[in-house]
């Protein structure tokens, strides 16, 4: 992820800082920054989403396509991340250098959604073994301020959410073969129901407490965070342990009480922006990328 | 006569039996959730490794090589920043790389090897499970390449591959702050969140959720945790996590004798 070189003495200042629950921009450990998030900005998809959280600026745009389903899975959909740190997040981007990041992403992605509650899988299929949707979530990484994971998992719900899958039928024909048939109306679509989709809390080890929602240099404090995927419900999907350090079984503890906490905030609060924003109909104002 | 490819249709790609088989549903014995599957573990065993490892538990069995350090070419990296403990550099710091591989026959399904994402997720989890125990500022702009391999995958594998790793690192004598000890839990589908420590090939398939966790047994640290799947509230994880951490601490004796063992089998080959 992106550097940021700090001092000796800065380092101790956000120690000192967090001990007390009192961060450098004056928020509490638990606190997320301003986050905004605009859906259906790109045109060409079939849902998309921006996020802005602080610096960290992610762009996700879903497509929709017929496909042929799983062979372990002849009844369902799936779904298919891809991740692209672009090199105007950081200069270390340039190249090559993004990938690892961002199979990193990716694969985190997938694990989160590896479980039959977060989307119904089933509602994407067409016809059992022969076709399918497939929705390909691309997420592009615009800038790189701290705390990605968070921000993408965001992104990711309120795309999910502007998903308009349009409605299909199927024919069969006197002679058995099968006809797929796209209603005539554009605005005919099925909506994905996000209730259960999860949502990233990342907690960085500052010191002998943890810290929501990181900013770069907070993070360049941080040896150890754990990343909890949470839904609105409090249902836990997936755990795991970022980091060149180590944790104290304890610190573990807390930090997934404290991801259900503040997870559950920002589901709601996630929740009412989004109905609000979609209750405005076609007619509202997009800020886009000029605000 | 050679096939011909294009008067003989064949399928391009090629499926094993058993998915066309009828859905015989084996159900996992029901056992006691907190038994660990007898464990055999040796070091030193390759010759052109610097420090070697084979675990087995169950029908899991995992092969790790650990070569270096060897010196890397530095100015590529650049100037990093300073650790945040103080003591080297970032630029100077030595450097851990992970390999995870699965041999093809290992599982149901013949894998080809180039594995793919998952190969690469599971190798990131042990770099990142095992940096907190190696000393790497001892090492400065050298790198040290750990190599696992699996040959056969009968439930908890990357728990047994953390394990094997960090036993080939204290076989090779890189300075390490403690072993690490890998435990792999599963929770079956159902209403009760009953967790399963140490799970088969069989109950992890049926799992609705996996967790693996990693401690540093002596240092009581939490080096790394991985997990994924509907596990249910905060509390069944918690749970789980302080199940396999018990199940680590019970592994710790295995490891220690095997390395003792593997000590004087060098001191008797090599005579003073």
């Amino acid at each position: 992820m992106a550097f940021v070189t700090l001092s000796e003495a800065e380092k101790v200042y956000i120690v000192h800082g967090v001990q007390e629950d009192l961060r450098v921009d004056g928020r509490g450990c638990e606190d997320y920054r301003c986050v905004e998030v605009e859906t259906d900005v790109v045109s060409n998809t079939s849902g998309s989403a921006r996020v802005k959280l602080g610096h960290t600026d992610i762009l996700v745009g879903v497509k929709a396509e017929m496909g042929t389903p799983k062979l372990e899975k002849p009844n369902e959909g799936y779904l298919e991340f891809f991740v692209d740190c672009s090199a105007n997040a950081t200069p270390e981007f340039e190249g090559r250098g993004g990938d690892d990041l961002g199979t990193e992403i990716a694969n985190t992605l997938y694990r989160i959604f590896n479980n039959k509650s977060s989307i119904d899988l089933k509602s994407l299929c067409i016809s059992p073994r022969e076709h399918c949707w497939i929705l390909y979530v691309d997420v592009l990484l615009l800038e790189c301020g701290g705390n990605l994971f968070d921000a993408i998992s965001i992104a990711v719900k309120a795309a999910l959410f502007n998903t308009r899958i349009p409605r299909v039928r199927v024919l069969e024909d006197e002679e058995g073969l099968k006809d797929i048939e796209l209603s005539d109306d554009p605005y005919d679509c099925i909506q994905l129901s996000v209730e259960n989709v999860p949502c990233i809390v990342t907690l960085c080890k500052i010191g002998y407490r943890h810290v929501v929602d990181a900013t770069l240099q907070e993070e360049a404090c941080s040896l150890a965070s754990l990343l909890v995927s949470v839904t609105s419900k409090g249902v836990v999907t997936c755990m795991r342990k970022v980091g060149k350090g180590s944790l104290d079984p304890e610190s573990v503890f807390e930090m997934m009480e404290t991801s259900k906490r503040v997870g559950k905030v920002l589901h709601t609060s996630l929740q009412s922006v989004l109905h609000k924003e979609e209750s405005l109909g076609p007619k509202r104002q997009k800020v886009g990328f000029l605000g | 006569m050679p096939g011909d490819n294009r008067r003989i249709r064949g399928p391009e790609e090629s499926q094993p039996p058993q998915l066309y088989a009828t859905d015989e549903d084996e159900v996992p014995a029901a056992r006691d959730p907190t038994r660990l599957r007898p464990v055999y573990a040796r070091a030193g065993l390759l010759s052109q490794a610097k420090g070697s490892a084979y675990l087995e538990a169950g029908g899991t069995k995992v092969l790790c090589a650990v070569s270096g350090p060897r010196q890397v070419e530095g100015g590529e990296r650049g100037g990093g920043p300073a650790g945040a403990g103080g003591e080297t550099p970032a630029a100077l710091r030595g450097r851990l790389l992970c390999d995870f591989r699965r041999a093809p026959f290992s599982g149901r399904r013949r894998r080809a090897p180039p594995g793919g994402s998952e190969e690469r997720e599971l190798a990131l989890a042990l770099q990142e499970a095992l940096e907190p125990a190696v000393r790497l500022g001892r090492y400065p702009r050298a790198q040290i390449e750990v190599s696992a391999l699996l040959l056969e995958d009968g439930g908890s594998a990357l728990a047994a591959a953390l394990t094997a790793a960090a036993i080939a690192l204290a076989d090779a004598g890189i300075e390490m702050y403690d072993l690490v000890v890998g435990c792999g839990l599963s929770r079956a589908p159902g209403p009760e969140p009953t967790w399963l420590l140490d799970p088969t090939l069989l109950e992890e398939e049926r799992a609705a959720a996996g967790l693996t966790v990693a401690l540093m047994p002596v240092l009581n640290q939490v080096a790394g945790l991985l997990g994924s799947g509907e596990g249910g509230p905060t509390e069944s994880w918690a749970e789980a996590v302080r199940l396999g951490l018990e199940g680590c601490q019970r592994l710790y004796p295995v490891l220690q004798q095997c390395l003792v063992r593997a000590a004087r089998r060098r001191g008797a080959a090599t005579p003073p």
